[in-house]
């Protein structure tokens, strides 16, 4: 039997032990085993795909964007989650502040997450330049509460939220999933509120290089895509890892960011 | 004025659990009520479960918890087995009765109208075995029409120290269902010495002669022997006594012996870890047979209808497992 598929990921909450291990053992027994290794970064985890430590890695869409670009374009995206298809950033404020869309932001202050997060920060300055009054003409208030996990842990964004709350900021730009783990505007009647919604974007994927060949890749993608919603041995680690379905990748959701980190000229690692 | 923080704290405190794993988050400043209300929402909305809301601060556990009746063996399930106290007096009182029985207790007897409608109503429960326990059952006039209004219900296991059959209750076991009712009998030790030292000069002979007349009787004999904990481990001869008698492999049980009743060591038993076995006597419904002669442990009053009595048992078991693993959550070893 062929050694297991090493699959890297980013320990960015002790639930990522339970996830992994529950995904391992969806492999076990088939031709396509798996283990995993922790990474307690982005820029690590990247560093560890490239030089052939691991397999494959979970990536954020920065650390996809980054991976391209270090390998000149030499990789492959082979699969994300459903919810990864429709990622959006969400620009809210108090309830009733009237903001009423990107432009009512000129001249105001706008909380963002961690700089490495593509969600709360990097996006949000895009969105604000292409659709929006430029970046410029808006007071950044950036909270860099958990680089290097690329925005993962929503920190920055909770954080975000309670500098508009406490009225350092106006608004704050933060994740879809944040603003649906927060309750939207439904739980906290009088705290916030919506008033701009971007367009859909690509989140995480699973990266693999040339290395790696589609011969080793395929049998475990396909067991991967097999992972059914309906099946209760399955839907904890779906219900877990925010997935209704795994879907094969959506690449050209990613145009948005490869541009931002270009104009905004990112740096190559965090 | 609303803490409109509390959903904030909630994602970030709830994020960095495990799954299964209980943080606790002050409620702040607001109507502790609203405030719960709110906590209750993103709870249901998030698939979260809240705890508990003790002053101003909730538990939540992330995740939904593990039903803990779920996680046992479907022969633990609590009402699986309906114990049965049929007495209390016995003539014996050995030292570490978990139930205090002597020839001077008082009889408390469950009676045969009671048992025969438990026995009825057991069936439509979904209870698999009856087990008739004392107390010396052995002592009751009528012990033949009690096990018989259980067998004629299900399978069921009758206790008794095995040392009574003379007689007229010599007629009275005759007169049992072999194919529906096995014998329980007590027995410590392959030797006299270790039985009679906790129930009584004598003790062991007897209950030997009286394996010996059920075993000739035709019926199944399971032995139980309740030991101190550090002598569960020397079984080797005990065991071969037993296959002399013709005592089935799996009909030898050996159990470590409990602190309750008139012990006065033992291993400690809680309610908290005590997979329950609803336990009926003349007083009430109990939490496990073990302990059906403390209040502590007493479930209710009302036996019947006995289904919403193992209904209770089992929902007071769900509540304590979750609160016990939310407590667990708190002494985490460093
Ligand atoms: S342990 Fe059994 S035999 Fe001994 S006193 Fe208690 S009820 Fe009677």
């Amino acid at each position: 039997m062929s050694s297991p598929l090493i699959v890297g990921s980013v320990a960015y909450t002790p639930n990522v032990v339970t996830i992994w291990e529950g995904i391992r053992d969806y492999f076990k027994g088939t031709s396509a085993e798996m283990d995993f290794v922790l990474f307690s970064n982005y820029g690590r985890q990247v560093d560890a795909l490239v030089d052939g430590t691991i397999d494959v890695a979970w990536n954020t869409n920065l650390a996809w964007v980054r991976t391209v670009a270090q390998t000149d374009g030499a990789c492959r995206a082979l699969a994300m989650r459903d919810t990864d298809t429709v990622f959006q950033t969400i620009f809210v404020g108090r309830t009733g502040s009237g903001i009423g869309g990107l432009d009512g932001l000129k001249h105001r202050r706008l909380a963002l997450g961690s700089r490495d997060s593509a969600q709360a920060a990097i996006l949000p300055v895009y969105f604000l330049d292409h659709a929006g009054p430029g970046a410029d003409a808006v007071e950044l208030v950036r909270i860099d509460s958990d680089v290097g996990k690329h925005g993962d842990t929503g920190r920055s964004e909770l954080d975000a939220l309670r500098t508009v709350l406490d009225g350092h900021a106006d608004a704050a730009a933060i994740g879809i999933n944040t603003w649906e783990a927060i309750g939207r505007d439904e739980l906290m009647p009088g705290a916030f509120e919506a008033f701009w919604e971007s367009p859909t974007y690509s989140h995480c994927n699973f990266t693999a290089l040339p290395r790696v060949p589609q011969e080793r890749t395929q049998p475990w993608l396909d067991h991967l895509l097999a992972m059914d919603w309906d099946n209760p041995d399955h839907r904890p680690i779906l219900e877990m890892e925010g997935l209704r379905q795994w879907v094969p990748p959506q690449l050209d959701g990613y145009a948005s960011l490869f541009e931002a980190v270009r104009e905004q000229a990112i740096p190559p690692r965090w | 004025m609303v803490n409109h923080r509390l959903v904030l704290d909630l994602v970030e405190r709830v994020g960095t659990a495990a799954r299964h794993g209980t943080v606790s988050v002050s409620l702040g400043d607001g109507d502790p009520e609203q405030l719960s209300a709110t906590v209750a929402a993103w709870c249901t909305r998030t698939g979260n479960e809240l705890v508990a809301v003790q002053g101003n601060v909730a538990t939540v556990r992330r995740g939904r918890s593990l039903d803990p009746l779920a996680e046992l063996a479907p022969d633990l399930l609590p009402g699986t087995r309906l114990w049965m106290y049929t007495n209390f007096d016995c003539n014996l009182a050995c030292d570490y009765c978990c139930a205090r029985s002597s020839p001077q207790a008082a009889r408390r007897a469950l009676g045969i109208d009671r048992v025969r409608q438990l026995a009825t109503e057991a069936v439509d429960a979904g209870v698999a075995e009856l087990i008739l326990t004392g107390g010396e059952p052995f002592l009751l006039p009528d012990i033949d029409e009690l096990v018989a209004a259980c067998t004629a219900a299900l399978p069921t296991t009758l206790l008794t120290n095995g040392m009574l059959f003379r007689g007229r209750r010599l007629d009275a076991l005759r007169r049992m269902d072999r194919s529906r009712l096995a014998l329980q009998i007590s027995l410590d030790s392959a030797t006299p010495d270790q039985h009679d030292q906790h129930r009584g000069r004598g003790s062991w002979e007897r209950a030997v002669a009286g394996i010996r007349i059920a075993r000739d009787e035709g019926f199944r004999v399971r032995i139980a022997a309740t030991l101190p904990y550090e002598k569960t481990h020397e079984l080797g001869p005990f065991h071969d006594f037993l296959d002399s008698l013709g005592i089935a492999t799996e009909d030898q049980v050996i159990r470590a012996l409990a602190h309750r009743g008139a012990a006065e060591d033992g291993i400690e038993l809680t309610l908290e870890s005590l997979i329950p076995e609803v336990t009926i006597t003349a007083e009430g419904v109990y939490w496990h047979p073990v302990s059906a002669d403390h209040d502590d442990q007493l479930v209710t009053r009302d036996i019947f209808p006995l289904q919403e009595a193992i209904t209770e048992v089992r929902r007071r078991f769900t509540e304590q497992r979750a609160h016990a693993t939310a407590a667990a959550q708190w002494f985490p070893c460093a």
